[in-house]
């Protein structure tokens, strides 16, 4: 189940306080994730990455233009597009068991259902690797397993749209890789729409079947990249053709704004 | 485990100085330093408050006490709970309440007993109100701020879960804030005790501050300092009882 996901000429200012001036965030960005894709946008830091995904999830408005699920225009968190943060810690509920956490999207859902929905928990659990680990709390678990108990609930959720903001930058390097490809795994199960911020270039291209490279201040579209890398993608294989090697000088040198000849000398 | 045994450590060191105190103070009894009919020695005291406890005359008083103090506090635990998180979340209500707690807050809370003999008499439903008042406001700032501060990432959480509003406050809200909600509470059960004993003294009929101000009237000086004991064993145990239970209900605290 998945669904596109578009900004269209999205424009976001947010009003300064007092003497200070307005902020405008984003310049007029059109960009669409088509079902079932695995888009991700890279940008400097501070150029409002994140601020593009919560428009994504309803949680903040544009000012101008629109942000389109399918064919509706987003104007509260709508239902199916599931935001995976980056604090992973600070999403999870720490009164509450592993399992429960992962239940919590379901419990609206008719009792008589639970034992079933329970079951269904403990499958995903076991699908990040967690199996075994349902009755502890989270703050008994390391951030990479926080991080996976936050990819099981979404699951949960049963997403149309996942968003993944900056998702595994809070950890270790070996950790960041199992998640990326348990997260790939997941995908290419389910099939929902992908949308990930990050400001890792290696990251971006080794997870997505395109690219969007963001500008500075007021941040702009700068340029879409075809990936293009076969799949299944693999840790050695992939990061280590020759391709991945010419996609990440051509979006780093993209992101630093220079000539080829000019990239990262010092 | 390594805290918990140091814990232990500063326990033992904790009795020392009470304890120099206690020794000083029997000493002085016996060497004839002090007044024996106006400061009776520990052990004296000590003496009067076991057959308290083992006649069981410390009994109903405890009863009273405790009985009034929990209705009051159960109360107001409840309601400054309800009030904070309410008061958090609609600036309507923010708007409505904030003028009226700012303006009841500040009050030393035995300024208003008084008042309370007027319109309610005197009798328990005073007391109960009285130790309520003295709570509420502890509880409500306490659980307002730690609602106002709850990480936007848990409620942005929850709102893209969409999960409905009152299962937002009942199950996100109401857990999150309550290491603060339990901060307010333990504020407010030194604050309630202290008006509850000073409400039997002013009007009780029984209970221990009324059993202290009237053995202090009839000179029975040991009487008045066995049951300022009892008092003090009181205080101390709720205080303890309230650590273990906060214990367990927020064993995350500081963890996560």
């Amino acid at each position: 189940m998945s669904e596109k996901l578009g900004f269209d000429h999205v424009t976001k200012v947010f009003e300064g306080s007092g003497s200070e001036p307005d902020y405008v965030a984003f310049d007029d960005i059109t960009l669409e994730a088509a079902p079932s894709e695995f888009l991700a946008i890279v940008g400097p830091s501070g150029c409002g990455k994140s601020t593009l995904l919560r428009l994504a999830a309803g949680l903040i408005l544009p000012t101008r233009g629109q942000v389109v699920l399918g064919h509706k225009p987003i104007d509260a968190p709508p239902p199916g597009v599931i935001y995976l943060f980056q604090q992973y810690a600070k999403s999870l509920f720490a009164w509450r068991t592993v399992i429960d956490n992962v239940m919590f999207p379901l419990e609206g859902a008719p009792r008589a259902r639970r034992a079933e929905q329970r079951a269904q928990c403990r499958e995903y659990l076991r699908q990040v690797g967690l199996a075994g680990f349902e009755d502890k709390y989270p703050w008994q678990l390391s951030g990479g397993m926080q991080q996976r108990v936050a990819i099981a609930r979404a699951l949960a959720a049963n997403p149309e749209v996942l968003l993944l903001d900056e998702p595994f930058s809070a950890v270790d390097a070996l950790t960041r890789m199992e998640l990326q490809t348990l997260v790939l795994q997941l995908w290419e199960q389910r099939k929902f729409t992908a949308i990930l911020v990050t400001h890792d270039v290696d990251e971006a291209i080794f997870l997505a079947d395109r690219v969007a490279v963001l500008g500075a201040r007021p941040t702009s579209l700068k340029e879409i990249i075809d990936v293009g890398l076969p799949r299944p993608r693999d840790q050695f294989a992939t990061r280590e053709d020759p391709r991945f090697l010419k996609l990440r000088h051509d979006i780093t040198a993209s992101l630093l704004a220079r000539s080829d000849g000019h990239v990262a000398s010092v | 485990m390594s805290h918990r045994s140091e814990a232990r450590g500063m326990g033992l060191w904790s009795l020392a100085s009470p304890a120099l105190v206690l020794c000083v103070w029997e000493l002085a009894g016996r060497l004839g330093w002090t007044n024996p009919i106006l400061l009776p020695r520990p052990l004296q005291i000590i003496e009067v408050f076991l057959g308290l406890v083992s006649s069981g005359a410390v009994l109903s008083p405890l009863l009273h006490t405790v009985g009034l103090f929990m209705i009051g506090y159960v109360i107001a635990s409840l309601l400054g709970t309800a009030l904070g998180i309410a008061m958090a979340t609609s600036q309507t209500l923010y708007g409505l309440l904030e003028p009226l707690v700012e303006s009841l807050r500040p009050i030393p809370k035995p300024a208003l007993v008084p008042v309370l003999f007027l319109f309610l008499g005197i009798g328990k439903a005073t007391m109960i109100v009285l130790v309520v008042l003295a709570s509420v406001f502890p509880v409500l700032i306490s659980t307002f701020q730690g609602v106002r501060g709850l990480d936007p990432v848990l409620l942005e959480t929850a709102r893209t879960l969409q999960i409905s509003r009152s299962r937002t406050i009942f199950s996100v809200i109401l857990p999150a804030s309550l290491p603060m909600i339990l901060a307010g509470m333990r504020v407010a059960l030194g604050l309630g005790l202290v008006l509850v004993i000073l409400a039997e003294m002013l009007a009780g009929e029984d209970g221990i501050g009324f059993r202290i101000l009237d053995h202090e009237r009839s000179f029975q000086v040991r009487e008045m300092f066995a049951w300022i004991v009892v008092l003090v064993a009181l205080g101390g145990a709720m205080m303890k009882l309230f650590e273990i239970a906060e214990r367990r209900l927020v064993p995350w605290r500081g963890r996560s």
